[in-house]
């Protein structure tokens, strides 16, 4: 249980984080599935490295590996070569019990479906996780972060796609994450109610202060991002830095 | 309450009637078991403190007549604790509710003091104490409630040729007559016979037997060996007409009680056991569709961080919630039930105190039980879901690959509906779980199966022992073995029509160490209104040389067909001689053994005697036939087919009846609940393309028509499967309801498949019905959209 590091001190978001120690030290990372002639590369090597605060956008096609890459970072899947820390702890030979404990008390997940349990209510959802995290805001809190507050006690079958979203971000940052991933959440949603999903997500970034690693097909969301990371056939082939983060209302698409 | 835990409940609830289902066959099972575990831990604990109590003999003896100082010889036999003598003698009994006459047991109550062995319990009325009483006995409770006999009530007996008047004084119970029956009568029936007690002094002088005894009864002391008091009090009795002293395992009575336990025991254990491993398979049915169906959920679940022992832990609440709710109902209904048939056990058993005590240590196990069995099932799935990687469980499964099926790439499958072809593709494209609903399906088949079997074979035995065997209307047995000529008396009653003599022993059959009291039959190589037959009503003509003996009797001995068997004659002159087994008869009531008239009269001894007849009477004459052999001073018994069998309906018949129901009503609720469970399942696993193909136009119809297609065929799959599987399990136990008392055959009808397979098919039918309905109900796009 201690192979986990120790959680650092509240950080502001940084401007280009040059000469910092990483969140996310990433070298040389594969992962490929199955084996023989049905096998397939999902990552044929991939370096990066992502700091404390940050927002990151990743950007690729779908097959290119980014949400390969975001479960690695997370601790859902085990790469199978390279190496991969996280504040130095070597997260890619981790055990599974180390691999629940990081996900329990540092990750906090979005994705592209929500994935609620739908026999909870909203506050459920959240409490679900703020019941096993070390320390938590309460359920109530997090939905109000998100714009939620007035709907706590609804059923996900009773909520549109951007409210389950939003609950499903409550979700995420109700444990105080450190790392905020968040594979497509607006991939399933208009662009109003994206909108109001991604803004939750900046706002979380900030007030936070919790590394932010946002999966997407649409460029355009990159111009939230303080850094953009383009994904193709597995591998890093484009990083950009934004001067400024773009508001996420002046987003179009 | 955690979030995870209502969860748990939310999702129960949302599959509440497949939870009930399965709940409702684990109820069964446990029900049964704790049912009838209960019924024999109250009826040995009955048994033990009644036996205790009242002071139930160990062994026992009766001769032909002793003088009274001969109970001081057998009181010095080392090895007795308290020995009683006394008198016992067969009367004819005369009923004013009763064209037939009665045949009553009279027992001598000691002159001094009490009984100091089978002390009877007073129920109503009072005791005979001292010399008192006069023309007062003391009547059996069974006989009692039989003719609504009160305390102060008179009875009509015939001792010794004279009519006398009795008045009832109390009505008792005996240890002794727990199952109150006519020796050597494999049915019970308390209209036509009834034991009594009275003082000794009036019994003794009206049978002319005072100052001596017939019938002895004693107790071992500590640590003798009853076989060495036998044999001794054998010696002892013998110069007086003793028939051989027998331990209280070979006692009537304790025998029939101990056979009741057994066939108990032997149900408590096979149909629950079936039952119980049913519901297992449906838990682990369930469950496996409910983790699949939540295989995204478990990802999330550990996304987030909860670990593997939590997810697992969760997913065995689920069926553990079902386990305990099972089991409350089970054992709910197994204390109803059993509450139920302890009261209609006092029709078989007689006891002073007969309560319901349920076997707690039986309910612990078996929840234990199901528990485990339910876990074993569930644990497959659930280890599989939690060791899959969350990213790859949060993935949908791979859509399913079709291709024309089998029969439809054969030439006229062409012409097979679209409905058809497509549910043949769904078999095909998922065989497991097509196998799986078929064995479900198959099981319930099977289930249905025994309890029929069951009632087919206990009906069997019925027609076979009274109108296979026994085609007289009247057996009438002697007092005293008679000369031929007594046969043409019998003849001359009023509307005799036929008339064959019959010639009985008491004997000890030997082998060894093995040995059998039994009354050995001889009937005229010519009989045919008591017949001899093999299993498969065939007539055994019986050799001239040799014996005919019950195969159960065979076992027990420990003889074939050719063996020498010692036959010790425990009558008359008491003969002792080698006879060979000639034939093994398969019958299923009771131990017999026959012999040729003549040869057993020549072995007796006695020259030409008979002990009795069979008779068959006119209707016409049939009161005047009565009332004459009421009168009859020398008969010693008289057995009346059809009494025998109106009495069986009225009481036996009854509680078998419960019973029968009672597995029946189970087997059906199984069967229905694994019909139910499996079609929910399937509906379940197709939800979404048959949304699909509602949504590209389908009809309501047609969409039923794949699933109902679909489970149709399975249906017909599994059904052959289930009778053969029914019909094993049935051979499993009815084969092991194997006493010497009742032997059931296998027998299986083709109403008994015919309704396994109503139950089922109606169970499929309405199965679709409702899973039609719920589709009908469907939100097709929320359906759609679902990620599975």
């Amino acid at each position: 249980m201690s192979a986990a590091p120790a959680s650092p001190g509240p950080s502001t978001p940084a401007a280009p984080p040059e000469g910092r120690e990483p969140v996310f030290h990433v070298r040389g990372l594969t992962k490929v599935y199955g084996t023989g002639e049905a096998s397939v590369t999902a990552l044929a090597g991939v370096d990066l490295d992502f700091f404390e605060g940050e927002l990151i956008v990743l950007l690729g096609a779908s097959g290119s590996g980014k949400s390969t890459l975001l479960n690695n970072l997370g601790g859902l899947d085990a790469p199978t070569g390279g190496s991969l820390s996280y504040r130095g702890w070597n997260l890619g030979e981790a055990d599974e019990e180390s691999l629940t404990r990081y996900r329990r008390d540092r990750v906090g997940f979005v994705f592209q479906f929500y994935n609620l349990i739908p026999s909870l209510t909203a506050r459920e959802n959240v409490a679900l996780i703020t019941e096993i995290a070390r320390d938590p805001m309460p359920p109530e809190e997090a939905l109000h972060l998100v714009g939620l507050g007035n709907r706590i006690d609804h059923f996900p079958a009773q909520m549109s796609g951007g409210e389950q979203q939003r609950v499903a971000i409550a979700r995420a940052i109700a444990k105080r994450p450190e790392v905020l991933l968040c594979d497509e959440p607006t991939g399933a949603l208009d662009v109003h109610t994206g909108i109001t999903v991604l803004e939750a997500l900046e706002h979380i970034n900030r007030e936070l202060g919790a590394l932010t690693v946002v999966i997407t097909h649409n460029a355009i969301i990159a111009g939230m991002s303080d850094r953009v990371f383009t994904l193709s056939d597995g591998r890093i082939v484009n990083v950009r830095a934004n001067a400024t983060r773009a508001a996420v209302s002046s987003l179009e698409w | 309450m955690t979030p995870l835990d209502r969860k748990l409940f939310r999702d129960l609830w949302g599959l509440k009637s497949q939870a009930l289902a399965v709940a409702s066959v684990m109820a069964c099972g446990l029900a049964m078991m704790i049912m009838a575990r209960s019924l024999i831990l109250s009826i040995e604990t009955a048994r033990d403190n009644y036996y205790r109590d009242y002071r139930f003999a160990q062994v026992f003896a009766q001769l032909k007549r002793a003088p009274m100082p001969l109970r001081e010889e057998l009181a010095k036999i080392p090895g007795i604790g308290t020995v009683q003598t006394s008198i016992a003698m067969m009367v004819t009994l005369d009923l004013p509710d009763m064209a037939e006459p009665a045949m009553g047991l009279i027992q001598s109550l000691p002159e001094h003091g009490e009984l100091q062995l089978n002390r009877v319990h007073l129920r109503r009325g009072r005791m005979l104490v001292g010399p008192a009483g006069h023309d007062e006995l003391l009547v059996s409770e069974a006989f009692a409630e039989a003719h609504g006999l009160q305390p102060g009530d008179r009875i009509a007996a015939i001792l010794y040729g004279r009519k006398q008047t009795f008045r009832i004084a109390g009505i008792v119970l005996s240890p002794e007559y727990v199952y109150e029956a006519l020796p050597g009568v494999a049915l019970p029936d308390n209209r036509s016979f009834g034991v009594f007690w009275m003082p000794y002094k009036e019994l003794a002088t009206a049978t002319e037997l005072y100052g001596a005894f017939n019938k002895v009864e004693l107790t071992l002391a500590p640590g003798a060996s009853a076989r060495a008091v036998i044999a001794a009090v054998d010696r002892l009795l013998e110069p007086y007409g003793g028939r051989g002293a027998y331990a209280r395992q070979d006692h009537y009575s304790h025998m029939r009680l101990n056979d009741e336990i057994r066939t108990l025991t032997v149900l408590s254990i096979g149909f629950p056991l079936v039952f119980l491993s049913v519901a297992a398979f449906m838990v682990s049915s369930v469950m496996n569709r409910q983790i699949t169906m939540q295989r995204g959920q478990i990802a999330v679940l550990k996304a987030c961080g909860f670990s593997n022992r939590q997810v697992g832990w969760h997913y065995l609440k689920f069926a553990l919630v079902i386990v305990v709710v099972g089991a409350g109902l089970g054992v709910l209904g197994g204390i109803v039930l059993g509450h139920r048939l302890v009261d209609m056990y006092h029709v078989f058993f007689r006891f002073p105190a007969l309560h319901f005590l349920l076997d707690s240590r039986v309910v612990a196990i078996a929840t234990g039980l199901s528990a485990l069995a339910a876990i074993a099932g569930v644990w497959g799935s659930v280890r599989a879901a939690v060791r899959l990687p969350p990213a790859q469980a949060m993935r949908p499964e791979p859509p399913a690959s079709y291709r024309p099926s089998f029969l439809e790439r054969t030439a006229f499958g062409r012409r097979f509906p679209a409905s058809l072809r497509m549910a043949l593709r769904n078999i095909e494209r998922r065989p497991l779980r097509a196998l799986l609903t078929s064995v479900a399906l198959a099981l319930a088949t099977g289930i249905l199966v025994v309890p029929n079997a069951i009632n087919d074979g206990i009906d069997y035995v019925l027609n076979f022992q009274w109108d296979l065997i026994q085609r007289h209307t009247v057996m009438l047995s002697l007092n005293e073995p008679g000369p031929p000529r007594a046969l043409a008396d019998l003849r001359s009653l009023p509307g005799v029509v036929r008339a064959e003599p019959f010639r009985a022993a008491a004997v000890e059959f030997r082998n060894g160490s093995r040995t059998r009291l039994i009354n050995v039959v001889g009937l005229p190589s010519d009989a045919t209104l008591d017949r001899v037959l093999d299993s498969r009503s065939r007539r055994i003509a019986l050799p001239p040389h040799g014996l005919v003996i019950s195969a159960k009797l065979g076992e027990v001995l420990g003889v074939k067909p050719g063996d020498p068997l010692v036959m010790r004659v425990l009558e008359g002159r008491r003969p002792q001689l080698v006879v060979p087994v000639a034939e093994f008869c398969d019958d299923f009531a009771g131990v017999t053994a026959y012999l040729d008239m003549a040869a057993l009269n020549r072995a007796l001894g006695e020259g030409d005697r008979i002990s009795g007849a069979y008779l068959t009477v006119a209707d016409g004459q049939w009161r005047e036939f009565l009332r004459k052999i009421k009168e009859t001073p020398k008969t010693r018994s008289v057995v009346i087919k059809a009494a025998m069998r109106a009495s069986f309906r009225q009481s036996t018949e009854q509680l078998i009846g419960v019973i029968r129901m009672i597995y029946l009503v189970f087997a059906t609720v199984v069967a229905f609940g694994i019909v139910y469970n499996s079609t929910r399942i399937a509906l379940s696993e197709s939800q979404r393309e048959l949304a699909t193909l509602r949504v590209i136009g389908f009809t309501q119809g047609e969409v039923g028509a794949v699933l109902a297609d679909e489970l149709v065929l399975l249906t017909l799959a599994a059904l052959p499967v289930g009778l053969l599987l029914g019909s094993v399990f049935a051979a499993g136990i009815v084969t092991s309801i194997n006493t010497e008392f009742v032997r059931l055959p296998l027998v299986f009808t083709a109403a008994n498949y015919a309704y396994a397979v109503m139950v089922v098919a109606l169970a499929s039918l309405l199965s679709v019905v409702l899973a039609c309905r719920y589709l009908n109900r469907l939100d097709l796009v929320g359906v759609l959209k679902a990620a599975e």
